[in-house]
């Protein structure tokens, strides 16, 4: 049991997987010959962005006492959809990809609302989304893949500035507000308490449904952006393209230390999550170990930080 | 024996309006196809069922505890793969079937001593598990393979009623399961645990028996598809998760844990069904059934909070 | 009395939470055929050495022996195997499942494996006979009123024949009806020879029907004495460790004659027809029984349910309010009966408690200033004397100073109303004390208090005025001069003196 709060346990946890991070990669460039180059490392991270971005969303969702299974399916439409909006007039491509974020905060808007006003479960509103888009996606873009021809995003995803991936940077650009706004703002300290008694919150004057719409929408924005530099560094999109990152971006929020039960927590975590995520992954790919034991492998990672994650307390 | 049949009527009360909706749709379906009508049509129909039918009462088993179970389309695909790689050779059909289904039963009891004894949430044990079960299918058969012994094909999926008689049995076992006091054990520690747990029920053993009895269904499912196609395929599983959730849901099973039948969850996943197969018949894409799983299970779930909300507005 | 007629016993029972001590070494022995009444305030330590009794947690001091051995540990299941049975405040029913399956709960007899149903009926119907329960036994327990599953946990406790029943505050919410059919069931059991512990702050129950008395004050133990010739006064004394009339500070009025809120027939869940005003600097009581209302009004005022009114105004709203937001913006603020529950973070700091309503409240900018909160923590802290590291959680302070931060969390928001909700529930008697000055402080303040008390005396000694609630609706409204105990719980019990405005 903490003597101080939560605010110093979270922040050793958090420090965990940075730490588990720090060895892997020492250790991997002992025995693995360029893995451990800066060129590797560099483009793990860049896999890492997309993880991270939708984790921003998931985090931020969880701590807020919820979950959120519809961002696969929202990345996926991002990255169908913005093919289909653009327009000749628009010369830079920004049109459309503000069209198309536009379209994944509606996508969040319409999960906040469910849970936020009309009381909905997290777990049945967010899953109902995930299967009706499910559908939708399919009908709207058959099984063929699309390819992109947006000059942004198509810069984004091969630009680098001073040796750094432009899609790192907007990864660390949104990540750094991110923490400046669950840690720095009123309304992000109203996300900690709603998370932990959201009935107390309300009673105490916090704008509890308002702030349930403000995080859902937000998950599906940066579900949004993930799917857009997901596009920008394949070329192309198709049905499915999101899938993995369901999974992913749960499995980064608890291993980067985030209770699932709500109210505890940073993204600063999750961050870790990511980057650790990748690493074993980069790890088992390199060892020749099949997609078998990569899946094992990933779900005994996160039993292992479970102790750490917060339990039931009521059995 | 009265008390026990006046009590089995008290439960049941909730799900007047669901048969109802359930038998409209039969009927629907009857009309747009005749040929349900006969006895093979109608035993194909069942045969189409039976695996959608087994995971939404592995998850209504679950749920009553108060959890929720993402692993059940891993496990499926395992038991496909157990059941397609263990029949050959010396084991045979006995020993391959009772290799697959104690595969199921031995990982839900590991998986029930963590959530239960761990204190962790279900919802976070079973997303890891998933992995690793998953990884594991993989490792078996990393891509669809392996062989039914036909005769067990022809047995269970073929022209015989067998998975009308399994449907029976299974309803009755757990009749007989519900009488025992691990039976009620297992309502009661969904119901209220700390209260569970102070009465002297021994709620450990009645959740781990749950999780135990929850895998043996999902390997068997995995076995009854593998069966039908002939071959194992670690991922046939995939849509089973959150299809056997949407199922209990609609059958009235509350993940809040207590609430709901296993009659409710099999009318459920009846229901499912039955749409799915109007909505082919009526020429819709056969997307269009996510587009519909999604909405159903909103509207199920909101329904009372839009009642009441209404009764507010006309006050 | 001989020692070996003792069925349970403690000896020198400590127990601390978190650092806080809450028992001191408190010794209790129960005898077969004596009701021994437990008294205390709450917070005394009642339900902690019940649940030491019990075997559902162990002290950190003392031993516990059962027919006069002493056990190493005691576990619920022993406690259980012993025959001592608990019925607790917070239920341990089964929503879903029906009467009889509650009451045969982990106790159910069978036959071949299987449950027998058969005789769940026989026994069952035979102790739902004597505890008065006439519902159906198939009936699904979430259909009945939480009065009813009182009973019902009762019967459960019946129905594995126990040799000590532990009773924790059962009438608390029964009707006068239920209350006496569980008091004749107590006294048949006494005759049955079973040890029968009574734990219950109601001193008329303890002097009507009890033969012995524990009385424990802030958990030390303070009397363990037959009650013959004891009185109200001196259980009072024994309570509270000096006169009940020192307990609370002399009566003042701070009442202006500027009106603050203003309502009529207002109405909302349970309750309707209220015509009610507030004054500036008033103190207002409400009173009555246990669930009249007064909870749901406090709610439905406050905007955290809804409600309808012909007329009402409080400041600048003309209309009751629609939200909690709302209300804390025209300057009321609401202190919940259980804090724990709804009316603090328990995992988080002191701190984040009590900066939530100032976080909450829109228009002071979008960053937060840590330096800024900490100085309104400390100025905080050290007004109300909440003491020690801020950063710990709040679930490590006790009651008391749990609840003077639920209090002071609203000061920075200067409100003008103040809703209090049983605020001194759970509280140990020298922050009462504190909380009861404090309360007067903020009157003079030209503060407006709204003093929902299940505590009578309370509502005697602090209050303007107290209005009863009964049924949903006032029953009548008693100036300080009038309100007498009598006065008021006669009028709780539906005996209407007439509206005294």
């Amino acid at each position: 049991m903490t003597l101080r709060g939560f605010a110093l346990n979270d922040r050793m946890r958090a420090t965990l997987p940075y730490g588990l991070i720090i060895v892997l990669w020492i250790g991997a460039g002992f025995f693995l010959p360029g893995f451990a180059k800066f060129g590797h490392l560099r483009y793990m991270v860049e896999l890492a962005a997309v993880i991270g971005l939708v984790g921003i969303g998931q985090t931020l969702v969880v701590i807020g006492g919820g979950i959120d299974l519809s961002v696969a399916a929202t990345i996926t439409v991002a990255a169908i959809v913005m093919p289909l909006v653009s327009f000749a007039p628009d010369t830079t491509g920004i049109g459309a990809i503000l069209l198309t974020l536009a379209v994944a905060g509606g996508i969040g808007a319409i999960n906040g609302i469910g849970i936020g006003i009309l009381a909905l479960p997290p777990l049945i509103m967010t899953l109902a989304t995930a299967t009706t888009l499910q559908g939708l996606l399919v009908i709207i873009a058959g099984g063929s893949a699309v390819t992109v021809n947006n000059p942004l995003l198509v810069w984004l995803g091969s630009t680098r500035l001073l040796g750094i991936p432009v899609d790192i940077l907007v990864w660390a650009a949104i990540a750094a507000l991110c923490l400046a706004w669950l840690h720095g703002t009123r309304t992000g300290a109203a996300v900690f308490a709603i998370g932990t008694n959201a009935l107390a919150s309300r009673l105490s004057g916090i704008a509890e449904r308002r702030v349930t719409l403000m995080l859902y929408t937000i998950s599906g924005l940066t579900a949004g952006c993930a799917g857009l530099l997901l596009l920008a560094m394949n070329g192309q999109g198709y049905v499915g393209i999101g899938d993995p990152y369901l999974l992913s971006s749960i499995a980064a929020v608890v291993l980067g230390g985030t209770s699932i039960l709500g109210g505890r927590g940073s993204y600063a975590g999750t961050i870790a999550g990511a980057i650790l995520l990748v690493t074993m992954t980069a790890l088992i790919t390199v060892v020749n170990a099949s997609a078998g034991w990569r899946s094992i492998i990933l779900g005994c990672l996160i039993l292992g930080m479970l102790p750490l994650s917060g339990r039931d307390q009521n059995r | 024996m009265s008390l026990y049949w006046a009590i089995q009527w008290r439960r049941n009360e909730g799900l007047g309006a669901l048969f109802i909706v359930l038998a409209g749709f039969l009927i629907l379906y009857a009309v747009l196809f005749p040929g349900i009508l006969s006895i093979g049509g109608a035993g194909r129909f069942v045969q189409n069922w039976f695996p959608m039918a087994l995971v939404a009462v592995a998850q209504a088993m679950i749920m009553l505890t108060g959890g929720i179970d993402l692993s059940v389309g891993a496990m499926v695909g395992l038991g496909s793969v157990v059941a397609a790689t263990s029949m050959g050779g010396a084991f045979g059909i006995a020993g391959g079937t009772a290799a697959t289904l104690g595969m199921g039963a031995l990982v839900g009891t590991g998986v029930g001593v963590i959530v239960s004894i761990g204190r962790y949430p279900a919802i976070i044990v079973t997303l890891a598990t998933s992995f690793i079960i998953g990884g594991a299918a993989l490792l078996i058969l990393p891509r669809p393979g392996g062989a039914i012994p036909p005769v067990l094909s022809d047995f269970l999926a073929g022209d015989h009623p067998t998975a009308v008689l399994l449907l029976i049995l299974l309803v009755l076992g757990w009749k007989l399961y519900q009488a025992t006091p691990l039976g009620i054990g297992l309502i009661a520690s969904g119901d209220n645990p700390t209260g569970a747990y102070r009465s002297g029920v021994p709620t450990h053993r009645a959740r781990i028996v749950a999780y135990a009895l929850s895998g043996l269904l999902q390997a068997g499912a995995g076995l009854y598809v593998a069966a039908q196609t002939g071959s194992g395929d670690p991922v046939i599983g995939q849509p089973f998760t959150l299809a056997a959730i949407a199922a209990a849901v609609l059958g009235g099973v509350s993940f809040l844990g207590g609430q709901g039948t296993l009659r409710g969850a099999l009318a459920g996943s009846l229901l499912m069904s039955v749409l799915i197969n109007v909505m082919f018949f009526m020429n819709l894409p056969p997307v269009a059934q996510y587009v519909v799983q999604g909405l159903i299970i909103v509207v199920t779930v909101a329904l009372p909070q839009l009642k009441q909300m209404l009764r507010r507005a006309v006050r | 009395m001989a020692d070996d007629r003792i069925l349970l016993s403690a000896a020198g029972i400590s127990k601390s939470f978190f650092g806080n001590p809450v028992l001191r070494d408190v010794s209790i022995a129960l005898a077969p055929g004596r009701i021994h009444a437990l008294l205390g305030e709450n917070g005394a330590g009642k339900s902690t050495l019940i649940n030491i009794l019990s075997g559902a947690l162990s002290p950190n001091a003392g031993t516990i022996a059962i027919a006069g051995q002493t056990l190493r540990a005691l576990s619920p299941a022993g406690a259980r195997g012993f025959g001592i049975a608990v019925v607790q405040q917070e239920l341990s029913l089964m929503p879903h499942l029906s009467i009889a399956e509650n009451i045969a709960l982990g106790a159910a007899p069978t036959r071949f494996g299987l449950i027998d149903y058969r005789a769940i009926k026989e026994r069952v119907s035979a102790i739902t006979r004597e505890t008065g329960i006439t519902e159906p036994l198939d009936l699904p327990v979430n259909k009945l009123a939480l009065g009813r599953r009182q009973m019902v946990e009762i019967a459960k406790a019946l129905f594995r024949k126990p040799r000590v029943l532990i009773l924790d505050e059962p009438t608390s919410s029964l009707s006068a009806h239920d209350v006496a059919i569980l008091v004749g069931l107590i006294r048949k059991l006494k005759d049955q020879g079973l040890a029968i512990l009574y734990i219950s702050h109601r001193l008329n129950e303890i002097l009507d029907f009890c033969d012995h008395v524990t009385v424990l004050k802030d958990g030390s133990l303070t009397a363990d004495r037959p009650l013959a010739g004891m009185d109200a006064q001196g259980l009072v004394r024994l309570m509270v460790g000096r006169d009940p009339n020192d307990l609370f500070p002399p009566f003042q009025s701070s009442a202006a004659d500027t009106v603050v809120l203003s309502m009529q027939n207002f109405r909302t869940a349970a309750v309707s027809g209220i015509d009610l005003d507030l004054r500036r600097g008033e103190i207002l009581g409400l009173g009555g029984l246990v669930g009249q209302g007064q909870e749901d009004f406090l709610l439905g005022l406050y905007g955290a349910a809804e409600a309808a009114a012909d007329r009402f105004t409080a400041g600048a709203a003309t209309a009751p309010f629609r939200d909690v937001i709302a209300a804390n913006r025209a300057g009321l603020a609401y202190v919940p009966a259980d804090r724990k529950k709804d009316g603090l973070l328990l995992p988080h700091s002191i701190d984040l408690n009590l900066l939530l309503p100032s976080l909450a409240r829109a228009g002071t900018g979008l960053f937060r200033n840590r330096r800024e909160e900490q100085a309104v923590t400390q100025r905080l802290a050290e007004r109300l004397s909440i003491r020690g590291d801020r950063g710990r959680p709040v679930q490590a302070l006790s009651g008391g100073n749990q609840q003077k931060v639920a209090l002071a969390k609203w000061l920075p928001l200067s409100p003008s109303i103040l809703l209090l909700n049983d605020p001194t529930r759970g509280v140990d008697v020298g922050t009462k004390r504190e909380i009861y000055l404090a309360l007067q402080a903020m009157a003079r303040e030209e503060k407006a208090v709204i003093l929902l008390s299940s505590d009578t005396p309370e509502l005697v000694h602090l209050c303007d005025r107290v209005a009863v609630f009964h049924k949903g609706r006032v029953a009548t409204v008693l100036d300080h001069a009038a309100a007498s105990e009598e006065a008021i719980v006669a009028a709780a019990l539906g005996m209407n003196h007439g509206v005294a405005a």
